[in-house]
Order: C-alpha cells, then structure tokens, then sequence
C-alpha cells in the first residue's frame, strides 16, 4: 500500500489472531500483545475505560481491561512519528487507506469512480473502500475538472454568487462530516471589490462519511449532488448542480460479534 | 453528561520522537520487530480493542 508498512496492535493471544487473520484474509501483521505490557509502556493504555463506559451505561466487562486507546501513528522512513490520530470510541474507525489518504494527503483511486459531467465542469466521484462494515468511516473524494478558461466560484461566499459545495442525499444511520477543499485563490473581478474566491483545473474536496447503520444496513447508493457556478474571463454562468450515485456495498462481519447495545436506565 | 476532552497529543509517543522499539509475535506465531520490518519504510502502526470482540 504506497509502500508503507501496515502492523496492527491488540491485546488479543496469536490464536486468535490467526483465525482473523484466515477469515478475512489479512497478511500484514497482527501482533499480539497479551497482557498489554507494550502497549502499557507505550502510554496507550486506557484506564478509565470503565468510568467512561459508567457515563455512556455500559456494565463492567473484564475485557475492557488493559485496553488501549484506539488509534494510529504514522512512522516516517526514520521512525519517527509523524501523525498520531485517536479517538475516544472503540466503534468509530478509519479504513487503513482513509487514514493514510488524510495524513499523508494521497489519495488511492479506485479502478471504477463515477463521473457525470455538465460543460464546463466534470465530476469524478470514488469512496476510499468499495465496502464498508459497521460503523466504519469512509472517505469520499469529489474530484472536479474545470475546463481551461473558466473558473468555479469557492468560499467565503460573495453576494450573488454560489460556492463550490458537496450535499451527501440523508441515508439512514450514515454520518456526514463537513467537507474539506484545499485553498482557493482570489482574483480580481468587475463588481467586487475585494475579489473573488475562485477554483480553477481539478479540486478535489473530501468528506468523511460513517456508516452507523445496525447490521444489516445493506448495500448503498450514496447520493452526492455538486452546486457550482462557472464563470469564465467576461462573465458568470447560471449556478448549476451535478449529481452522481456512489455505490457501496456492506461487507460481511465475518467471525466477529458485535457489542450488545445496553439502553440506558 | 459528556465526557471531558482528553488531550491525546499527551498520550503515548509524541509527535517528532522515534517510535519506541515494539517486538512482538504475530498472527503467524514468529517474533516480528517493528522497525526491522518496517525496513526503512514509512509505517503506520494501527493500536485497536480486539479481533475478538
């Protein structure tokens, strides 16, 4: 993957590590730390797991023992820690290339992304993972080619005008986060006197999407509709939308039991 | 009642320091060394709560 070594740590035995590891096919590493000693010299270990599970209504479980925090450091080529990111839940998660592609800022294409077009602007559109698992996090990538000669309007807004934007269709148990775009550039413009934000060539914005749905949510198509408005050297174009459908399908949680939601009293 | 923020920049290895040594047995049973492994690689080193549950 981008060249860059993959290990993951928990506090599970080899065993069964090994029947993970058959049922889902995974080759990289799994190391097991039993007894979470590294883990507990590498300062991840949670020891209020409990108490916060007390907030949230969760009874005491001797697994919820010697846990880390659930999270990733990227290493460099010296290893040395570059990014670290983690989270307070143990059920939200980043796919390996979701986390990569936002740290690292590469982005793996898939072989098939869906694309729509309306002149002047093209809309390629891909999820970091064809598949998703129960409350998995997904990068979508909305890639946006302007054709030469035009622009597309970006934030701040200016009166009149509508910026480049990404609306995720509402869909049962799926989580939208605010989209990222990378910075855009001021030029000036006729009737606006201190400038105009605009995007030119191809953009890509992000947005994360969790996938919250129980079990059993199926399989997708994840509405995203594109607002932009194109202007070119004289004028601006009418606002415009385009829409695209991004499948993805739930994968099996093979071997895996699921926490018991516990309501709360 | 939320739960206070915690500030994760203050737990485990730091940004900009070497990633302590980390040998441990993987699913095949054989010791592996991170940064041997690793092989002059960049790495990322995935901690979660269990392939069992």
């Amino acid at each position: 993957m981008n060249g860059i070594a993959l290990v993951a740590i928990s506090y599970d035995s080899v065993e069964v590590l090994r029947n993970f590891a058959a049922a889902h096919g995974i080759t990289y590493p799994l190391l097991s730390d039993e007894g979470s000693l590294a883990m507990r010299g590498l300062g991840l270990i949670n020891d209020r797991v409990q108490e916060d599970h007390a907030v949230y209504g969760i009874q005491p479980n001797a697994r919820h023992v010697n846990l880390p925090y659930p999270g990733a450091f990227l290493l460099d080529r010296d290893g040395l820690v570059t990014h670290k990111r983690f989270y307070e839940s143990y059920r939200e998660r980043d796919t390996g290339t979701g986390l990569i592609a936002q740290t690292l800022g590469i982005i793996d294409e898939p072989s098939a992304p869906v694309v729509a077009a309306s002149s002047p602007v093209t809309v390629r559109a891909w999820l970091d993972s064809p598949t998703y698992v129960f409350f998995q996090r997904l990068m979508l990538t909305v890639e946006v080619s302007i054709d030469s000669g035009f622009c597309v309007c970006a934030d701040p807004p200016r009166d009149g005008v509508t910026p480049l934007s990404i609306a995720i269709e509402p869909l049962g148990g799926l989580e939208v986060n605010p989209a990222r775009w990378p910075a855009a550039r001021r030029v000036a413009r006729p009737g606006f006197h201190d400038g105009l934000w605009v995007h030119e060539g191809v953009v890509r914005g992000t947005v994360p999407l969790t996938f919250a749905a129980a079990p059993g949510g199926g399989d997708h198509l994840v509405g995203v509709t594109v607002r932009y408005q194109a202007c070119d050297g004289a004028s601006c174009l009418l606002p415009s939308s385009i829409q695209l459908r991004v499948p993805v399908r739930e994968a099996a949680l093979i071997g895996r039991s699921l926490p018991t939601p516990v309501s709360k009293t | 009642m939320p739960l206070p923020p915690r500030d994760f920049s203050t737990i485990g290895p730091k940004e900009g320091q070497r990633f302590p040594d980390v040998r441990l047995r993987d699913q095949k049973g054989g010791l592996v060394d991170l940064h041997e492994y690793r092989a002059g690689r960049p790495a990322l080193v995935v901690f979660y709560r269990s392939a069992e549950w």
